[in-house]
């Protein structure tokens, strides 16, 4: 397993795409979350003061899009398989597909630990330097800044997984992508918008609460500025991220994993 | 003793059959054609040997096992089944060095497998960027990248140029010279034929033939054409006395199973003129067109 996972690492590194999704995230993160500085603490924008805790960590914990983004990244390494006809030496060099299923899992979680690490590095940046900039007080220690990046890591590793899942479930490189971002971006936001008691349990918005964002906050819909309900535990929602992952990857290794290669 | 075996092997895709019951076996050491049309069910033969495609029935083994139970399969079996096998975005020596990841060999193997394909110089290019022949010899380059036994070859020399074809006989012949086992398929029997010791052809996924060259053109010599008006007549009184006849043309027969002698005293008996008689030595692509053409005519028979 170690010399698959060291391959499909490789092949990540040698890989473009890997790196315009890492410089898509870092770009998207840092405007938003510059944007977010800007409005905390007018009036009307609902953010609080960059002085305040509450303020500071909704600008820090902007960390959503290293997620999405990573779980993109899972789509087009499982599906890119088929797109680009390279299943065929992989299955030659590896034949037993679910292996090779969760070696692909694994090294995308690196490379989405990577995205989340350097999306919470970026956004901690814009909101320390605004905050700097106002002369604020720093109301949040090193220890949850710490922890908010250490929570967007495990967050994008997570959702980087589920995306090979799904890269495999569908094979199609252009459903998997916009499905990724129409479940983040809209269903997510619909369905907790409508029913906020499911809010939490949400994968994309479990996700997200582990990099430290509050519940709803990284939405883009009408749940984004929805207050009440409380999100998951750090260890529960890893846990229903992982279990929505290792669900979609069982469907997939029963069906679409075993068809024939053609 | 046996290296690929073939047992009762079929694939069906919905109501299609692509391959019916296929049994053949591929000696060690052996360099054997594959041969059919396009659509023969080659390719998917092949696919179902590697463990990609799955078998509606029969089995497809290598050294006694399926694919998928190989230990290290790429010390065991190297192939080339499609030129753009490798992510375009990718070069040709990072492909190779994730290649040579998974079959657990030293890095420094990729430059010799380069240099053997003659890919050197472009080593450091995308895929993306390579032509059809190029990606075709970087195909090859994974393939042999572990040293394997046995080559499994799909179409190898599809869309190259009279020099790549040249380059991949030399490179077919050298590798029988190592003593390898190779299966390479073609629809195209002049592309092997310099090297192939024997042939399997295939026709709407049913085996026609499986012998070696020799073979196959000593059973197709004494093919004769005979050119007469009472054609029908002649064609008649031949297959009464068990030779195979059968028109090619108004006043034309073709006739197997038979002398020249023996039409001429028939055809005397009979009465029957002949304006003319000749014994064609087989040419390996008449042969293999004929085989294909009569398992196109007993496909459209009622």
């Amino acid at each position: 397993m170690t010399r698959l996972v060291r391959a499909e690492v490789r092949k990540l590194r040698t890989a473009r795409v890997t790196y315009g999704m890492l410089a898509l995230s870092v770009a998207l993160t840092a405007i938003f979350a510059t944007l977010e500085a800007a409005r905390a603490g007018n009036g009307s924008s609902g953010v609080a003061p960059l002085s305040s805790a509450a303020g500071l960590t909704t600008v820090t914990t902007v960390t959503g899009f290293s997620m999405l983004l990573s779980a993109v990244l899972g789509v087009i390494v499982a599906s890119g398989e088929f797109r680009h006809n390279t299943a065929t030496f992989t299955y030659l060099a590896s034949p037993d597909r679910a292996r090779v299923l969760t070696a692909k899992a694994l090294a995308t979680a690196a490379a989405g630990a990577i995205f989340g690490l350097v999306s919470s590095l970026v956004a901690t940046g814009v909101g320390l330097a605004f905050a700097a900039g106002q002369g604020d007080h720093i109301g949040l220690g090193a220890a949850t800044l710490v922890g908010h990046g250490a929570g967007a890591a495990v967050g994008a590793a997570l959702l980087g997984s589920v995306g090979v899942a799904l890269g495999s479930l569908v094979r199609s490189q252009l459903a998997g992508v916009i499905g990724v971002f129409v479940w983040g971006v809209v269903v997510e936001s619909v369905i907790g918008g409508l029913f906020t008691s499911v809010r939490p349990y949400l994968p994309y918005t479990a996700a997200t609460t582990m990099g430290g964002a509050t519940l709803g906050g990284a939405a883009f819909g009408p749940a984004h500025d929805l207050s009440g309900g409380a999100p998951l535990p750090f260890v529960a929602a890893a846990l229903l991220v992982a279990g929505f992952c290792a669900a979609l990857s069982l469907v997939a290794a029963r069906t679409t994993l075993l068809a024939d290669v053609t | 003793m046996a290296v690929i075996e073939f047992d009762g092997v079929t694939k069906r895709f919905g109501d299609l059959v692509a391959v019916d019951r296929l049994s053949f076996t591929v000696e060690r050491g052996r360099v054997v054609g594959f041969l059919g049309p396009n659509g023969a069910g080659k390719t998917t033969t092949l696919r179902m040997l590697l463990g990609l495609v799955a078998p509606s029935a029969g089995r497809a083994t290598i050294n006694g096992r399926p694919y998928r139970e190989l230990k290290n399969p790429l010390h065991v079996v190297g192939a080339v089944l499609e030129a753009s096998g490798a992510y375009p975005g990718r070069t040709a020596r990072n492909h190779l060095r994730i290649e040579a990841l998974l079959g657990q060999v030293s890095p420094a193997r990729v430059d010799r497998a380069l240099e053997l394909v003659g890919l050197t110089e472009a080593a450091d290019r995308r895929v993306g960027k390579f032509s059809l022949g190029m990606r075709q010899r970087l195909g090859l380059a994974t393939a042999l990248l572990c040293d394997p036994e046995v080559l499994i070859l799909d179409e190898p020399a599809n869309g190259l140029d009279p020099e790549g074809v040249h380059w991949l006989r030399r490179m077919l012949q050298g590798l029988a010279s190592e003593g390898r086992t190779v299966l390479v398929s073609s629809h195209i029997l002049a592309e092997v034929a310099q090297t192939v010791d024997s042939v399997v052809i295939l026709d709407h996924g049913r085996l026609l033939a499986h012998s070696s060259l020799a073979e196959l053109t000593s059973a197709a010599n004494g093919v004769i054409r005979a050119r007469t008006p009472r054609a029908e007549e002649l064609r008649d009184a031949l297959v009464a006395e068990g030779a195979r006849a059968q028109l090619i043309g108004p006043d034309q027969l073709e006739i197997a199973g038979a002398t020249g002698e023996e039409v001429g005293t028939l055809a005397a008996e009979r009465g029957i003129p002949l304006f003319e008689t000749a014994t064609e030595a087989a040419d390996l692509e008449d042969i293999f067109l004929r085989l294909t053409a009569a398992g196109a005519r007993e496909e459209v028979a009622p």
